[in-house]
């Protein structure tokens, strides 16, 4: 006989109308088995269940039987807050676990709610959240069977939106791999809680549980302390590390401090180097107080002949104490160390180094482009002045400035100022030797009668450039600069280099000598002034915004208003919700440059944290306000706003990159190249592709940078797009026709290609996901260019270093190699060019590169080999645990291709980098460390600043990296071939191509 | 035999009895009891478990809900007939291939549609109709509900009537009567839409009252907007028929406003 199956809930239906109440349980239990068939039949009798759950005479369990059948009835009919609220009625009848649609639907709409209502308490700091118990009990069920089932990244993320910070801490502390949640938990807690606050609460939180730890992650300690600025944490961390008798504890300190470094807090930073103990043998003057004492800063300005520098004159020093305690000569001298690289010298020193001795900047492009350029067209001439200083940004060759003075002097006036300011991008982070670099155009102190004041002004700027974010050792000179003179154009290099060195420091007198030039009410120098205020102030927050404020409103210049704007701006930098009032009166004011400013305080207030809520605003600037300029800005402004997700970019303004205004189209363009910097990605380029021939001039110059900004460092073998933009960048060049703002376009986005020599990066992230402040300040105040050419510089603020340097116990490079487990063309520098406009000779030179390539491989063959022997023998050591005859037949198989070697040369699937080595970002994922070598890194990282762990310390080392390039290089040595010193001689593409296709297996 | 199912059979029989000494509050109080027994049993409806007396507890439960039905056409209470019936139906569906056919079910089902038509829910009417087998349409008492059907909609009034003299069963004449009244008040409906008027004479006869006294009382507690005076019934239309719709100019104005604007902004 088949299963009757019931074709109608009719039958139970009617006995709900039954008197008797245990015919009504009957019905209803019989119905809530049934609901997922019936529930069409069922819902018109929603009502009749609805009062049996409200009739007080039942028993509790069947008026939340009732509940929950309602529940399930809304469900199906797409009520979910009418099933929700039943839900919550048939309290613990609904089963969290159980596995159903239902469930599982309702589930995430109570959280949702739960969130919502918590969220929305926290925001009006209403404390007394009236959540409903039932509500709450349902959450905390969740929570509590995600952690017994073992799901506890599913937890910490209910337990995150939910704020309920207690739940966190119980699912972290009770996962079975600590470390590995934490740091989940902290990149949740980056990208997804949007609330400052919220998230130092979160990380207080984990701060708490790392130190409960037996063996805490003191790298991520650090990393959220810094968010939370609290430097105390730090010091104490780093004084124990530092005390500890173990050596590694001493590397782990010293790799903490440079991941510090990394994020370019500098307040933060300084705040952590002056709660540090002063060592006891070190000299007292070697210390630059950070408080402007006044004694102390005269005593320095008298003394600031060599400019001051802490690390190099204090580890001479400390030998020179006389023998005390060993462990606290150790102490002093690693305390040392310490404060250097907090200091920020060390690691600008080392990339200095490196960028010198790594330095592939192409003489020809410039050659090119300068004798292509109209003599008498100034701007082009000082477009290639500017784009000349980015290639070679950090890098101290200054060749081509040397090899065309006759030409450079052609600049005249504030041509004159940026051209000697460029010298400061070359020599950027030329601490020790700026000053005296910079003389000849300094002003000399009184006698006035000397260089011009474009000259002297531009020089000063280009002293903020070089000690930009660390001024400890410059900020004297410089104001004491700026009070001497009352030339214009001399405070207005003076106030932009004093807001440089002096970068979110906050420091009150310099603020009050700046105030006194903006008060003089000149246009030139009231500019820099008032962007010079912000950049002191980026980040405070503090009350002086109202101050610039007010005058702006009472100024007539322009100029000045719109550097208050700017400098308004910079001051609520990362303050997010904090920022709210002051944006909001920004963009309401009547002024257009004032709305204009407020654009940039959203953009950087909300920076990378791709805020709905700001780019709502944004996006309705974008379209509604009535000023161009406004809304240029608002568009740019997205690109700050998203940079922590590049790939939204693209989407979200590819509408506006099609406006018919072209103000707009030039926004979408920067914001793309701002956010999607040195990420090569192919929507951002398909995206640009068509505004780089737009039909408006000053739109195809944006795209060009921004596109430049995009492609930085990648190569034509990664995306074949770059080829074909750089030949498109020639021929604007080339083109007579070409209208001028394009052309200087073009001329920028050669020199941003290729910046630094080729081994940077623009960078708005650093490694560990926080904004780098400096480099986001530099690209906001870059991208005022449009007003203002000398701005242009401030992108050097955004370069960061594409290398991973090694650095040993004494912070020196030692001789290492690691392995870039992918094919060498993929990442290698781009080819150099070869005579332009001669299109014969095209192929000429590269044979001969060639050759000459295939006869070093000869004379190299045999190192080579040894080499290879030595990898297969590696290979074969790692693969022997596992089975030796694969290892035999890996081994067989490399003999039986080698004499095949000469005929194809296949391009080989790794490379073997030697410390320090330029490593590009694509190219981070496919580094490894070759696993018997002689040191290993403290933390595994791909790129940066890594400390290794000596596990031959008994062997002599040798050094890579010793001489530091010198300032007065002569020009002879500054031909392209002649700038790579004996330390490059191992540069990566003079390694010689290993023979035969090799898998290497770790 | 189980002695969960004799009990409920003894009890079946009291309650037949007490239905046959016509003591109608025992009987619903039995029956009550009844019901409450019968969840017990695993073997019915929703459930349909197969057990050893499956097939004998059906057919129990089945002749105590037929009962059920049939008491509540005695009470008179409509809604206890729609309340058993619909518990008994799935005896006659679902378990339609277990269960020996029931005498009276075309009985049964003949009763629900006139219950219906009385009820004049004429789409539930329909749906239940389309659910039968051509056989069960055959059935006089089907038939008749039909047929009743046919002429009530084709305004056939007094055939309907006069079909109360040949019911197939004497259960019918309780929802015969009913009928009627269904049949008053659609001649009611009607007449108000049709006419502004009737002289008393020809209201008593249109509505088929034999004296003015009941068609008085009828209006006063059925119709109380009718208004009886100088030997006529005025029926008080609904004289509330809509006013035009206005423009609504200023909304609209608004609209277009605001739409220029965004023409202008857009991007």
């Amino acid at each position: 006989m088949a299963a009757t199956m019931v074709s109608s809930a009719g039958g139970l239906l009617a006995m709900l109308n039954e008197t008797h109440p245990l015919l009504k349980l009957h019905a209803l239990s019989n119905l809530n088995s049934c609901v997922d068939q019936f529930w069409p039949e069922i819902s018109t009798s929603v009502p009749i269940i609805e009062s049996l759950y409200e009739d007080e005479e039942f028993d509790q369990h069947q008026r939340q039987l009732a509940a929950l059948l309602v529940s399930k009835v809304f469900y199906y009919l797409g009520e979910l807050n009418d099933s929700l609220s039943y839900a919550l009625g048939a309290s613990s009848l609904f089963d969290v676990s159980e596995d159903s649609d239902y469930v599982h639907t309702l589930l995430a709409k109570a959280i949702d709610e739960y969130a919502s209502i918590k969220s929305k308490a926290a925001e009006s700091n209403n404390e007394a959240a009236n959540v409903d118990p039932r509500l709450e009990a349902i959450v905390e069920r969740m929570l509590d069977k995600c952690i017994m089932d073992g799901k506890y990244q599913q937890a910490m993320g209910i337990a995150i939106e939910c704020r309920r910070l207690d739940k966190l801490e119980e699912a972290i502390t009770r996962s079975d791999n600590i470390q590995g949640t934490l740091s989940y938990c902290i990149n949740v807690s980056h990208s997804f809680v949007n609330r400052r606050e919220y998230r130092s609460e979160v990380l207080r939180l984990l701060v708490k549980v790392y130190q409960k730890l037996p063996s805490p992650d003191y790298l991520s300690i650090c990393q959220c302390l810094m968010f939370l600025d609290e430097p105390e944490g730090v010091v104490s961390i780093l004084e124990k590390l530092l005390r500890s008798e173990n050596k590694d504890d001493a590397l782990l300190a010293f790799q903490v401090a440079f991941d510090l470094v990394e994020n370019e807090h500098q307040a933060f930073l300084l705040n952590v180097r002056d709660h540090l103990p002063v060592p006891k043998s070190q000299p007292s003057e070697a210390v630059q107080p950070v408080s402007s004492d006044p004694a102390s800063a005269q005593n320095e300005s008298s003394t600031a002949a060599e400019d001051v520098q802490m690390a190099d004159g204090t580890s001479a020093s400390v030998t020179t104490v006389p023998e005390a305690d060993p462990s606290e000569v150790m102490y002093a001298e690693r305390l040392t160390k310490i404060r250097g690289i907090l200091s920020g010298e060390t690691s600008i020193q080392l990339t200095l180094q490196f960028l010198y001795s790594h330095n592939k900047s192409d003489l020809l492009i410039l050659k090119t482009i300068k004798q292509s350029v109209e003599m008498r067209n100034s701007v082009c001439h000082s477009a290639t002045i500017y784009s000349n200083a980015i290639m070679h940004a950090g890098t101290t060759v200054d060749t081509f400035l040397r090899e065309n003075l006759d030409w450079l002097s052609r600049a005249t006036n504030w041509a004159k100022f940026s051209a000697t300011a460029g010298l400061g991008v070359i020599h950027r982070g030329h601490l020790q030797q700026g000053r005296s670099l910079m003389a000849p155009y300094l002003p000399q102190g009184g006698a006035g009668g000397g260089g011009s004041p474009y000259s002297e002004g531009g020089a000063l700027y280009a002293l903020g450039l070089i000690h930009a974010n660390h001024g400890e050792g410059i900020k004297q000179f410089l104001r004491d600069s700026l009070r001497s003179t009352n030339v214009e154009v001399i405070q207005h290099g003076a106030c932009l280099g004093l807001g440089l060195a002096a970068l979110g420091t906050a420091d009150e007198d310099i603020y009050d000598d700046i105030k006194n030039v903006l008060y003089t009410d000149s246009a030139v120098a009231g500019e820099a002034a008032g962007i010079s205020m912000g950049l002191l102030m980026v980040g405070t927050a503090s009350e002086k915004a109202s101050e610039m404020l007010t005058y702006a409103h009472e100024t007539q210049h322009e100029k000045i208003i719109r550097g208050l704007a700017l400098g308004i701006a910079l001051t609520v930098y990362g303050r997010e919700e904090e920022a709210d009032t002051l944006i909001e009166q920004m963009t309401r004011d009547q002024d257009p440059i004032l709305r204009y400013g407020g654009m940039y305080a959203l953009a950087l207030a909300y920076s990378g944290t791709a805020n709905n809520k700001a780019i709502r605003q944004l996006l309705h600037f974008a379209v509604s306000d009535v000023s161009d300029d406004v809304r240029r800005t608002a568009v740019l402004a997205l690109g700050f706003v998203l940079y922590s997700e590049p790939e939204q970019t693209p989407r979200i303004v590819s509408l506006l990159s099609e406006s018919y205004n072209p103000h707009v189209r030039y926004g979408a363009a920067l914001a793309v190249g701002i956010s999607c910097a040195g990420t090569g990605l192919s929507e951002a380029i398909s995206l640009l592709e068509p505004l780089t021939s737009d039909v408006v001039d000053f739109v195809r110059q944006g795209a060009l940078i921004a596109m430049a900004m995009v492609m930085v460092q990648i190569n034509e073998a990664n995306d074949s797009r770059v080829g074909t933009f750089r030949r498109q960048l020639e021929k604007i060049i080339l083109d007579k026709h070409e209208d001028t703002m394009s052309k200087m376009g073009a001329i920028l986005a050669s020199g941003i290609l290729d910046a630094g020599g080729r081994n940077v990066t623009i960078k708005l992230l650093s490694k560990t996901k926080h904004d780098k402040i400096t480099a986001v300040v530099g690209l906001a105040v870059f991208s005022q260019f449009w007003y203002w050419y000398p701005l242009i510089y401030f992108i050097s603020l955004a370069f960061s270093p594409t290398a991973l340097i090694g650095l040993n116990y004494d912070l020196k490079v030692p001789r290492f190699e690691f392995l870039s487990h992918a094919k060498p063309s993929l990442f290698e520098y781009p080819k150099p060019t070869t005579v332009p406009t001669a299109t014969s000779a095209v192929k000429l030179p590269t044979a001969v590169l060639s050759t000459s390539a295939k006869a070093k491989a000869r004379a190299n063959k045999k190192e080579a080999d040894q080499k290879e022997k030595a990898i297969a023998e590696k290979t074969e050591t790692s693969t022997a645990g596992k089975g030796k005859s694969s290892s035999e037949k890996d081994g067989d198989s490399m003999q039986v291709d080698t004499p095949q070697e000469k005929k194809a040369e296949p391009e080989p699937s790794f490379e073997i980098l030697i410390n320090p080595a330029r490593v590009v970002p694509a190219q981070e994922k496919f580094i490894k460390i070759l696993e018997d070598s002689r040191y290993v890194p403290v933390k595994s990282a791909p790129s940066g600043f890594v400390l290794l762990r000596d596990l031959r310390p008994t062997e002599p080392e040798v050094l890579s990296l010793t001489d530091a390039p010198s300032s007065t290089q002569s020009p002879a040595s500054g031909t392209t071939t002649g700038q790579q010193g004996s330390a490059s001689a191992m540069a990566v593409d003079e390694e010689p191509q290993p023979p035969a296709p090799f898998e290497y297996s770790t | 035999m189980d002695p969960k199912l004799t009990e409920v059979s003894q009890l079946f029989e009291r309650f037949k009895a007490a239905i046959t000494r016509k003591d109608y509050d025992t009987c619903t109080q039995q029956l009550s009891q009844l019901k409450v027994m019968l969840t017990g049993f695993r073997s019915l409806p929703p459930l349909f478990e197969e057990t050893p007396n499956s097939v004998h507890e059906l057919t129990l439960a089945r002749d105590i809900f037929e009962h059920a039905v049939l008491l509540s056409v005695k009470i008179e209470d409509q809604d206890a007939f729609e309340r058993d019936f619909f518990q008994l139906k799935p005896y006659y569906t679902d378990a339609r291939n277990r269960l020996p056919e029931s005498p009276n079910e075309y009985m049964i089902l003949g009763l629900n549609l006139l219950r219906l038509l009385v009820q004049n829910r004429i789409a539930e009417f329909h749906t239940e109709l389309e659910l039968l087998t051509s056989t069960a349409l055959e059935n006089p008492c089907i038939k008749h509900a039909v047929e009743l059907e046919q002429s009530f909609m084709e305004g056939a009034y007094n055939r309907v009537l006069s079909a109360k003299q040949n019911v197939p069963n004497e259960t019918y004449g309780y929802f015969m009567d009913l009928l009627a009244k269904t049949v008053r008040d659609e001649i009611a409906g009607c007449s108000e839409k049709a006419y502004d008027y009737l002289s008393i004479n020809d209201a008593r006869q249109m509505l088929l009252f034999t004296s003015d006294q009941e068609l008085l009382e009828y209006s006063k507690e059925e119709h109380p907007e009718w208004e009886v005076k100088d030997g006529s019934v005025f029926f008080q239309k609904a004289k509330d028929s809509a006013p035009c719709k206005e423009i609504p100019s200023l909304q609209l104005i608004n609209q277009t406003l605001s739409y220029a604007r965004e023409l202008e902004r857009i991007v």
